[in-house]
């Protein structure tokens, strides 16, 4: 058996609130492939950004050990100094400079005049891409030009030119298509042959099956079950280790009746923004109904957001189809119009999409129902009955705030997202979308969306909820839609919905009609 | 008062006592200086780049910018002498210069910002060069006079001490109705949810109106650019607090997409700011040619930077979404000030330069550190 290159102990990460990363320990051994999988927001990044130096020393406890060796990394370059790299899902390359000049970016071979020395850097490249047996490559290509999984090549090119014996990968094949994912695996073997020891994190696992050779899986930021070779697992059991978490009793349960259809989407397609020809959502159709609770579960990166946003009207110009809404076919160029028709979203990243933080309770509760605070003519604000509506819902939802004047930025996250739940309900949505609704809030708060989104449902309001914790959307969905890779791939009653099935589903483990 | 409380209000309202200081000082180091006829005229300078920064207030507030405003000063005067010059009335010529220069220019700056995206810094960067081009070519490099004397007034009239008496009569009539509501409303949520604090600005109208009563109310009264200017402000303080197009703006420069997800029209609400920036500035160049009897084309050069300086005094953030007009009238006041004291004092010109520059690094750099905090 080979050597242990990479030990990590008690690793602990704390983050406002949550504990990221709770007393970790894992191992890797040279000339293996080691996967991390787990549910999003398991804490495999996290615990990558730990090991890579990108979150340095002392936002973390334990102790990580190279080659038995005690290390403490202040930046990425300590990491890369002790041979450890990362390769994240985004890239760090500049598109508008070669390949060449991107591996050996501030690293350049110079002549006796400081000058950068083209025929040894691009020489030097060439060897490098031989070696890695990435023949049609060139070093003076740019970047730009590439397809993504040519710049995953130069990513790993570059890793290595600084001598990595230790690889991350954090999800590498998410944007590759399947030649590509065969290239990098052949690359893979090869730097497993050398004796590279890579930590590869993944959500696929077919892929996981063919490529790695043991297993650790995390779960709400513990490892769970030790390390085990592939070949003694089941994948079942793998799954089966990602979801195992009790639902606690924080779902309200009441029976739903659901009611007529209100929403249907027919055969909706959305084109990919960056690759020409291809589709981000391939058609797709289904239906929402009056006092229903819909779930779509899925992989990050599945489309879920991508799905819901071309309904809401923020890609006019790449999305094809047909929305109904109540029966009538109508016309999304822009949130304006969905909103008009009585949808409403709750977007994903409430800071960078929702909020207007240095702006008031009252700003952020009234700005998308402008029309229900001021006159029709000139539109002239009614601060009295802003400041009606700002507190019944500061009321109803149990706001925490010091006053309606106080600048959203302050409040705790939970709050925020009040203020955010509190501005689409002023709207009078028909049907209300959210995605992510519980991101990064406390339990607490948490369940008191919960209540609320089971409250508007009874009074005949379609719920749609996007979430990628399994456990809220088999607790809240009177239906779950699954899926993966741009399309709906399947479709679950509450009653005979799993995690396993629907993480077999989302995983592409399994495929429609198996 | 707490000393916290003390710091708070220094803080928030800084570039205001530093006017009142200012002023204070000037009228002690110089007796001309609080004269009515010199207050008077510091009011009249202060109009022009006065009424571009209510517009450029916008602009900025929705994280943009507007340099092609000093160039559209210059177009507006020479297509308004000109109309005249070829035997339009002013009354038809005011308008008609109004609405062809500030309207066009503005649409065709906010089409591009808006539809394409492209830069504002860039888009009117380029009708600068255009507009002073334009300017040069119609005027054929020299200046026009005026053809129609009626157009005088506008720019250089006087409205006389009893009526401007009773305008301002029925403005601290509008004061005490707007402090009254504000402290029933006060009063009202009293239970709960605390709300806003009385603004400075409130305490200090008072000494404003006293003021204007003093400068105004004797002498020639009220110069005529100064009645519009103040009604121009007043329109935009009511349109920015009290509108929903104002939050529109405060929105676009709060969190341009979320505003977008909100169901902002953002492209209608961009289009309307700069078409309402350059409609400003055209007014100027108007007000301006009535003062000057005549326009030259290079009337309007560097007008950009006094109203954007004007309005990074006052407070408004260049990066958007936070700022008001009472703002930026403080900041061409203190500008405007400073000019007409720094020249009573004998400041050589070149001075007055590095002294304005100065002030403006320093607006912002207190902007910036009131921030981090």
């Amino acid at each position: 058996m080979s050597e242990v290159v990479l030990r990590m102990e008690h690793i602990t990460r704390e983050f406002p609130g949550v504990r990221a990363l709770d007393n970790v320990n894992f191992e890797a051994r040279s000339g293996e492939v080691l996967a991390l999988v787990g549910e999003n927001g398991a804490g495999k990044s996290t615990l990558m950004k730990v090991l890579s130096g990108i979150s340095p020393f002392p936002t973390y406890q334990g102790d990580i050990f190279i080659r038995e060796e005690s290390k403490r990394f202040y930046n990425t370059r300590d990491a890369e100094a002790a041979g450890v790299a990362i390769i994240s899902q985004e890239f760090n390359l500049i598109g508008e400079l070669t390949v060449a000049e991107n591996i050996f970016l501030d690293r350049q071979p110079t002549n006796r005049l400081g000058a950068i020395d083209w025929r040894r850097l691009n020489s030097d490249t060439r060897c490098l891409l031989d070696e890695l047996g990435i023949p049609d490559l060139e070093p003076t290509d740019h970047v730009r030009s590439l397809t993504v999984g040519k710049q995953q090549m130069v990513e790993i090119a570059k890793a290595l030119s600084k001598r990595a014996s230790i690889l991350v990968l954090d999800e590498p094949t998410s944007a590759l298509t399947d030649r590509e994912v065969a290239d990098l695996f052949r690359i893979i073997r090869k730097l497993k042959r050398d004796g590279v020891c890579m930590c590869y994190i993944s959500h696929k696992m077919e892929e996981i099956k063919q490529i790695a050779d043991r297993v650790v899986v995390l779960r709400d930021g513990r490892t769970i079950g030790e390390v085990t070779a592939i070949g003694d697992i089941a994948l079942e059991q793998i799954i089966a280790r990602m979801v195992g978490r009790d639902i606690r009793d924080m779902f309200p349960g009441t029976a739903r009746r659901r009611g007529e259809m209100i929403l249907q989407v027919r055969n909706l397609e959305v084109d990919h923004p960056d690759l020409p020809g291809e589709k981000r959502i391939k058609t797709t159709s289904f239906a929402a109904y009056r006092g229903e609770i819909l779930g779509i579960s899925g992989l990050m990166g599945s489309g879920r957001t991508e799905l819901v946003s071309a309904i809401f009207g923020a890609w006019p110009n790449a999305t094809r189809g047909d929305v109904l809404v109540e029966g009538a076919r109508i016309e999304i160029r822009s949130p304006r119009d969905a909103i008009d028709h009585g949808i409403a979203l709750l977007t994903e990243d409430r800071k960078a999409f929702g909020l207007f933080l240095d702006k008031s309770v009252a700003f952020n509760t009234t700005i998308a129902a402008l029309q229900n605070i001021s006159a029709p003519w000139m539109g002239v604000i009614d601060a009295g009955l802003e400041r009606a509506v700002t507190e019944r819902f500061v009321r109803e939802l149990g706001v925490k705030t010091p006053g309606i004047d106080t600048a959203v930025a302050t409040l705790s996250g939970g709050n925020q997202q009040k203020i955010i739940l509190g501005r689409w309900l002023n709207t009078n949505p028909k049907i209300f979308i959210l995605d992510e609704p519980t991101r990064g809030i406390d339990i607490g708060a948490k369940v008191e969306i919960y209540k609320l989104l089971d409250r508007l449902a009874a009074d005949g309001v379609a719920i749609i909820i996007i979430s990628s914790e399994l456990p809220e959307i088999l607790g809240m969905s009177d239906r779950i839609l699954v899926m993966n890779e741009g399309a709906i791939v399947s479709e679950f009653t509450r009653d005979n919905a799993t995690r396993e099935t629907i993480m077999e589903f989302a995983t592409g483990t399994r495929r429609m009609g198996e | 008062m707490h000393q916290n409380q003390v710091l708070e209000f220094v803080k928030t309202n800084a570039t205001l006592i530093a006017l009142v200081l200012l002023t204070v000082a000037l009228a002690i180091a110089d007796p001309t200086f609080h004269t009515a006829r010199n207050l008077s005229n510091v009011a009249r300078q202060v109009t022009v780049v006065g009424i571009i920064g209510v517009g450029m207030t916008m602009v900025i507030l929705i994280a943009g910018i507007d340099l092609s405003v000093g160039s559209v000063v210059g177009v507006a005067a020479v297509v308004v002498t000109l109309l005249m010059q070829y035997g339009l009335p002013a009354w038809i010529a005011v308008p008609a210069a109004l609405f062809s220069v500030g309207g066009l220019i503005g649409l065709w700056n906010g089409f591009w910002i808006a539809h394409y995206n492209i830069p504002p810094f860039i888009i009117t960067l380029g009708m600068l060069t255009i507009g002073r081009g334009i300017a040069l070519t119609l005027s054929g490099g020299s200046s026009i006079p005026v053809a129609d004397p009626s157009f005088a007034t506008l720019g250089g009239g006087y409205i006389s001490p009893s009526p401007t008496m009773v305008l301002l009569a029925i403005a601290v009539a509008i004061y005490l109705i707007t402090l009254l509501r504000f402290l029933g409303d006060r009063k009202k949520s009293a239970g709960g949810v605390k709300t806003k604090r009385l603004s400075a600005g409130f305490v200090i109208a008072p000494a404003g109106f006293a003021l204007a009563v003093y400068v105004f109310g004797g002498g020639d009264g009220l110069p005529v650019p100064v009645a519009i200017f103040v009604v121009i402000a007043a329109a935009g303080i009511f349109v920015l607090g009290y509108t929903r197009f104002g939050r529109r703006l405060y929105a676009i420069g709060g969190n341009e997409e979320a505003a977008r997800l909100s169901g902002i029209p953002i492209y209608q609400t961009k289009l309307i700011v700069y078409v309402i920036v350059s409609l400003l500035a055209a007014l100027s160049g108007i007000l301006l040619a009535s003062r000057l009897n005549g326009a030259s084309p290079n009337l309007g050069t560097m007008f950009e930077l006094d109203a954007i300086a004007a309005v990074v005094i006052g407070g408004t953030s260049l990066a958007g979404g936070s700022g008001t007009i009472g703002g930026t009238i403080i900041g061409a006041l203190i500008i405007g000030v400073l000019n007409n004291g720094m020249s009573l004092l004998g400041v050589s010109s070149f001075y007055q330069l590095i002294i304005k520059g100065l002030i403006i690094s320093l607006a912002v750099w207190f902007d910036v550190l009131q921030k981090k905090r």
